[in-house]
């Protein structure tokens, strides 16, 4: 009896220790309300995700990929002139275009557009149009490429982030050189410093990204979310977009992302406080394990 | 230290280090069952499968011992081979994986890669072969050329690139506007797959096809009307 009793109490201080080991014997209910956005978000019950401020729901259809066709006005960019860019959405089985949208972090759509140099970075709402599509009107600093990313959410679908290219005249296909760049930064009303765990981020597993910013007092949420990421690798082929894993308003934000490949990622940070959305960019090294 | 004491601590070492050994650490509610399988029949299961030119992957237990290779090679972007970098030139049955699909099956791997409820899984796919599509008449090039008569662009194929190169392709009207027509990366020959463009692409006399950088690769301009050999170097 009393090696019982020690054995309870040993394994009772185990589980302690390491609640997700006995997690896995616990019947869990069934976690049915997902995320459309972060699908790994789920929930017993109805909800809104903590990372993205989305509305978890039920049945979420699986992920098709939306058409989109971009069009440029006047058809050739020239630096620095105006740019009208119109995204029009069509279904991918009717090839009808799409006009009903969900509303995802308090706009229709979300765009992000960066260059080839990593120099310049938006992130902006083209506004719909009464057939359905997003009229954006801008002006790309230099010659190049760009990379767009937008972001919508068309009815009956799936939260949807499609990568255009605009190519400017002028300029050569090279990818950027970047030097790493961890420095804390002042941006416009806010200090941004970044730690990662680990402090070397490896290619494939998680790396977690701590944001200390100050002062904390009149942090908002922006756009429906403590804050936005965008990563972009110098190449321009991995464009991810995300919210922050942990945050509450208070000094720290955590964001967790799994760099894919080892090469050198430019990361902007969005916050806002009082009123004043503040942008931050870092320059992350990745590594591969050895 | 007593003989219960003792005993105690070495029969739970042994509970604690079997059970550590026998499962991963499940830190995920993404599962097999309802995400990943799906991604898998539509992006993998055309060579992964029973009588595919590669092992299976169908099933969960063919998936598990794979996982952390599947992660390695869709971060990589070298599984699948499709090799074409995403919005750069639009084409029909893409078989790229988008960046949430591929977060989605690092995040199963990373989270431990559970299985979940087979009830979850989707229909099994059909693998009836699809009909070859006649390749039109194509136009070589190899580092810059110009259209010497308007063609009309059903689709783009490689020619000679190295395995594992990357190179783009793209068009140059004489408005000077810049369409992109290819961007390969990590190329694998061995797929000698065309792309076909979701819609035809109408190119003026005078256009400037060009692969960048200069001697990556020579790729075909697939074309749907126009005369090919009418072209000025």
């Amino acid at each position: 009896m009393s090696i019982f009793r020690a054995l309870l109490t040993v394994l009772a201080g185990l589980a302690a220790l390491f609640p997700f080991v006995v997690a896995q014997t616990v019947p869990q209910p069934p976690l049915d309300y997902v995320c459309p956005m972060d699908r790994d978000v789920r929930s017993a019950g109805p909800g809104k995700c903590p990372r993205c401020g989305m509305s978890l729901v039920v049945g979420v259809p699986d992920p098709v990929e939306y058409p989109l066709d971009l069009n440029l006005s006047p058809r050739t960019p020239r630096a620095g002139d105006r740019l009208e860019l119109t995204f029009k959405i069509r279904h991918p089985k009717t090839g009808a275009p799409v006009t009903q949208y969900q509303i995802i972090h308090e706009k229709l759509f979300h765009m992000f557009v960066v260059s080839q140099d990593l120099e310049y970075f938006v992130h902006d709402h083209p506004v719909p149009l009464p057939n359905g599509s997003f009229r954006y009107a801008g002006r790309l600093p230099k010659p190049g490429m760009y990379r767009v990313l937008a972001d919508y959410y068309p009815t009956g679908g799936t939260p949807q982030l499609t990568e255009r290219t605009i190519l400017v005249p002028g300029g050569g296909l090279q990818p950027a050189k970047l030097g790493p760049d961890l420095t804390g930064k002042h941006t416009e009303n806010l200090d941004v410093e970044l730690v990662t765990e680990p402090p070397q981020p490896l290619a494939g597993f998680k790396t977690l990204l701590f944001f200390r910013v100050r002062p904390a007092e009149g942090l908002e949420q922006y756009l429906g979310a403590w804050g936005h990421m965008l990563v972009a690798s110098d190449d321009l082929i991995d464009l991810i977009h995300t919210h922050p894993f942990l945050a509450d308003g208070g000094p720290q934000i955590q964001f967790n992302v799994i760099f894919p490949r080892a090469r050198t990622y430019r990361v902007w940070v969005q916050f806002q406080r009082k009123g004043v959305v503040n942008t931050a960019v870092f320059t992350v090294p990745v590594s591969v394990l050895k | 230290m007593s003989r219960i004491v003792r005993v105690t601590l070495a029969v739970t070492l042994v509970l604690f280090l079997w059970h550590s050994s026998a499962h991963d650490v499940i830190t995920t509610p993404i599962t097999f069952s309802r995400e990943i399988s799906r991604l898998i029949y539509s992006r993998c299961a055309g060579c992964h499968r029973e009588g595919g030119s590669a092992f299976s992957l169908l099933t969960y237990q063919e998936a598990r011992p794979w996982a952390k290779a599947i992660k390695e090679e869709v971060l990589e972007r070298r599984m699948p081979p499709w090799g074409a970098v995403k919005g750069f030139g639009q084409f029909r049955d893409d078989q790229g994986l988008t960046q949430e699909q591929i977060e989605l099956i690092a995040n199963w791997v990373e989270g431990g890669a559970p299985e979940g409820d087979p009830v979850l899984l989707p229909k099994r796919p059909d693998f009836a072969e699809k009909a070859a599509v006649a390749a039109p008449p194509g136009i070589a090039v190899e580092g810059a050329m110009a259209l010497k008569s308007p063609v009309t662009l059903a689709g783009i194929r490689p020619g000679n690139v190295a395995e594992g190169s990357s190179l783009m392709v793209t068009a140059t009207r004489p408005d000077g506007s810049i369409e992109p027509l290819l961007w390969l990366y990590n190329y694998k020959p061995q797929s000698g797959r065309a792309y076909w463009y979701s819609a035809a692409l109408r190119f003026p006399a005078g256009t400037r096809i060009e692969v960048s950088p200069p001697g990556a690769g020579t790729i075909a301009l697939l074309v749907k009307q126009g005369r090919p050999n009418q072209i000025r170097r």
